[in-house]
């Protein structure tokens, strides 16, 4: 086997009955009983309750543990170690309720190439989530709110849905390595085509759906058998490295005869070099998708220890494309762990030029709304703390391939969720560039911006608050 | 139905992929010249037609094609035909990295050798291979056959889904959760009829067929309720 240790090795007595390999004697029930301690809840930095709960369950499963969601990590820094400055004596805000800032956003335009560049209405839209980890109706509600916000959606590894398509009125295609149902048709349906290399969440791994989720209309979709683990390639079936996918990409400009911008997305991870080389291949649109990006599901210890978080991902990715002269040439879209528009507005603060929000969606749509509270008590967990995507047992009909579960997707009403939520957030943008005196959200900029903490500094270059000087080593 | 000369050079791909269309979709066969090796000959092509590379092609050849009927004079570089779903593709010398890619459909045909990866991540449609078979000659294909009268190179069938590969001569090694089995009568006589159709010799030939284990499929899911522990 790949990943099994797949040992032959025979113990000299019988193999213990799962039970008893699961404690199941009460042993971790309860506390065993002794006099009071002061470290009654544990002290240890090493050893906390979370730790010993992962070796117990690593101790009982033989493999590692798999979740969806995003990064649980606490190290994690996060955009609130930022804070703005807005305009004050040195310069002019704008009237918060009165004036005009504008919010248009076009990517792909830059090249010169592409003959429909991407233009929406605000510089945010919907992250690639699949069919397959969502459920259709899920997908659609997501489109249709998209569209009345005048944004665009992005299909995931699933392949492109019908009733998606219908609902999107802006769908970026996704050709992840497992390439599932792509050919010519869909590919000139699409708005942009997404060479995708990587993911926030697991970069350096393959698309996952457990078999619990492959159900016959994704099966059939993915060309797979119904129930098994879909555990995709993780480099693309036709080219290896920057120079064939500059070959690659200009199949994709031919194939759609150069209507439609190619956008190349990759977990943050080296944004530097890697954003760079993108760019050089010829994409373009970069997409850099941090650390806390999220997952329909991931082995836990990818989502938690690898990658860098999407607030220190972005100025280097614009750096990259300075250092390369493409800095006007080629758009930036960033994504991870970015819930309202005050990240939204970090972002285009730090360089970006878009954002994409996948989690925060569909949280809009539902995602750990309080209810159905039994059923997030059957899987564990409760509203607000649920991450239990990968089972398909998602209480609210999002990600699930459950019929009855997804009839608690009210499309029409999740729409408007979706869109009523990306009106506030990009209101929120608007609000936050008025005040630093933007009359439009693209010329946020870095100086916008002070940092709270030596660590956001370091990480950003962005002037340490009070100190007006950035953390340099 | 007529025919129409198209230069390549070192003219722009783009321009040339137009009068492939173009002259294809009027209804006039395409014979190319002066390949060059340049890669995205022939991208995208229509669900009918002739198109004859009268020389050698660079990568992606016959990519996305949905039915034309593809003839590469020599060589071809990778991912021909990847993610074709119609149309055959012949290839008369040596075939790239990735012949057959993510394709869905139709059938490519390579007189000579084919590098590593073949039938990469296909969903269906067959790769008929003259020659050998380069590493990891199937890998994560999900549908289809792979058939090849010469040997096969290392890993052999790695990670397949629920495609075949099927093999006339040695096998260096099997890939991951790849295993050899009998073929059924009948479906050796598919294939030989398969073959007898691309004009290939009527004779015996101990076929080994090498398809997935099956072991890797449900390695997530062995226990679904165990997922609830996290
Ligand atoms: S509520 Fe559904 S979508 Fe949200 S975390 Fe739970 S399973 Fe995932």
């Amino acid at each position: 086997m790949a990943d099994d240790l797949n040992s032959t090795y025979e113990y000299p007595f019988p193999m213990p009955s799962e039970e008893e390999v699961a404690y199941s004697d009460g042993a971790i029930k309860g506390r065993t009983p002794g006099s009071p301690s002061a470290y009654d809840k544990g002290g240890s930095t090493r050893w906390t309750p979370d730790a010993i709960a992962e070796v117990q369950a690593l101790a009982q499963l033989g493999r590692y543990q798999v979740r969806g969601y995003n990064c649980f990590n606490q190290r994690m820094p996060t955009f609130d170690d930022l804070t703005f400055v807005p305009a004050t004596m040195t310069r002019l805000p704008l009237e918060g309720y009165r004036e005009s800032c504008d919010m248009t956003t076009v990517l792909g335009a830059g090249t010169g190439l592409v003959e429909r560049p991407l233009e929406l209405k605000i510089p945010i839209y919907i992250a690639s989530m699949s069919f397959g980890a969502l459920s259709a109706s899920a997908k659609a509600a997501i489109g249709y709110g998209a569209s009345k916000a005048g944004t665009m959606t992005c299909t995931g590894e699933g392949g492109m849905l019908e009733d998606e398509r219908e609902a999107s009125q802006k769908l970026v295609y996704q050709l992840t390595p497992a390439r599932y149902g792509v050919d010519l048709e869909h590919i000139r349906k699409a708005d942009g085509l997404e060479l995708v290399v990587g993911q926030g969440a697991k970069p350096g791994t393959g698309g996952l759906l457990l078999g619990m989720k492959v159900v016959e209309r994704v099966s059939k979709m993915r060309s797979l058998p119904a129930g098994v683990d879909q555990r995709s390639t993780v480099r693309h079936p036709d080219f290896l490295g920057a120079d064939d996918m500059a070959v690659k990409i200009e199949e994709l400009r031919i194939a759609t005869n150069y209507k439609v911008p190619i956008l190349v997305k990759m977990g943050a991870t080296r944004p530097r070099f890697d954003v760079a080389i993108a760019a050089k291949a010829g994409a373009d649109i970069v997409v850099l998708d941090g650390a806390e990006g999220g997952t329909g599901a991931s082995p836990e210890l990818l989502l938690n220890h690898t990658g860098i978080p999407c607030l220190s991902a972005i100025r280097p990715a614009r750096q990259a494309l300075e250092d390369c002269g493409m800095s006007d040439k080629v758009s930036l879209v960033v994504s991870g762990g970015i819930r309202t528009g005050v990240d939204v507005a970090k972002c285009l603060a730090l360089g970006a030029d878009a954002v994409m929000i996948g989690t925060a969606a569909m949280i809009a749509l539902g995602c750990n709304s309080p209810r159905y509270e039994k059923d997030y008590h059957a899987l564990g967990t409760s509203p607000g703390a649920c991450h239990h995507c990968h089972t398909g047992m998602c209480p609210v009909g999002i990600a699930t391939q459950n019929k009855e579960l997804e009839k608690r997707v009210n499309i029409a009403a999740g729409a408007e969720r979706v869109y009523r939520f990306l009106t506030a957030i990009a209101m929120e943008v608007t609000m936050l560039a008025k005040a630093c005196g933007k009359s439009s959200v693209h010329n946020l900029e870095v100086e916008d911006l002070r940092a709270l903490s030596f660590e956001a500094s370091a990480f950003t270059g962005v002037k340490m608050a009070g100190l007006d000087r950035a953390f340099t080593w | 139905m007529s025919e129409k000369v198209i230069q390549v050079g070192h003219r722009d791909i783009r321009i040339i992929n137009q009068e492939f269309l173009e002259a294809l979709e009027a209804g006039h066969s395409v014979v190319v010249t002066d390949t060059l090796s340049r890669h995205n000959l022939g991208v995208g092509l229509p669900r009918s037609g002739k198109i004859h590379f009268d020389g050698s092609v660079g990568y992606y050849c016959g990519g996305l094609n949905t039915g034309t009927d593809v003839r590469v004079e020599n060589n071809a570089g990778w991912g021909t035909g990847e993610a074709m779903s119609g149309g055959i593709i012949t290839v008369n010398g040596y075939s790239g990295m990735s012949t057959g890619a993510a394709m869905l459909g139709g059938l490519i045909h390579v007189k000579g050798d084919c590098g590593p990866r073949c039938g990469v991540a296909m969903k269906a449609g067959d790769i008929v291979v003259e020659g050998n078979l380069g590493y990891q000659a199937g890998f994560m294909a999900h549908r289809g056959r792979i058939i090849a009268l010469g040997s096969a190179g290392p890993s052999c069938g790695d990670a397949l889904w629920e495609a075949e590969v099927w093999v006339a001569g040695d096998i260096e090694s099997l890939g991951v959760d790849a295993k050899i089995v009998e073929p059924e009568a009948e479906e050796v006589e598919g294939v030989d009829a398969l073959l007898k159709q691309l004009g290939l010799e009527e004779r015996f030939r101990d076929w080994r067929k090498i398809v997935s284990e099956q072991k890797l499929w449900y390695f997530e899911s062995r226990d679904a309720n165990s997922w609830l522990m996290i």
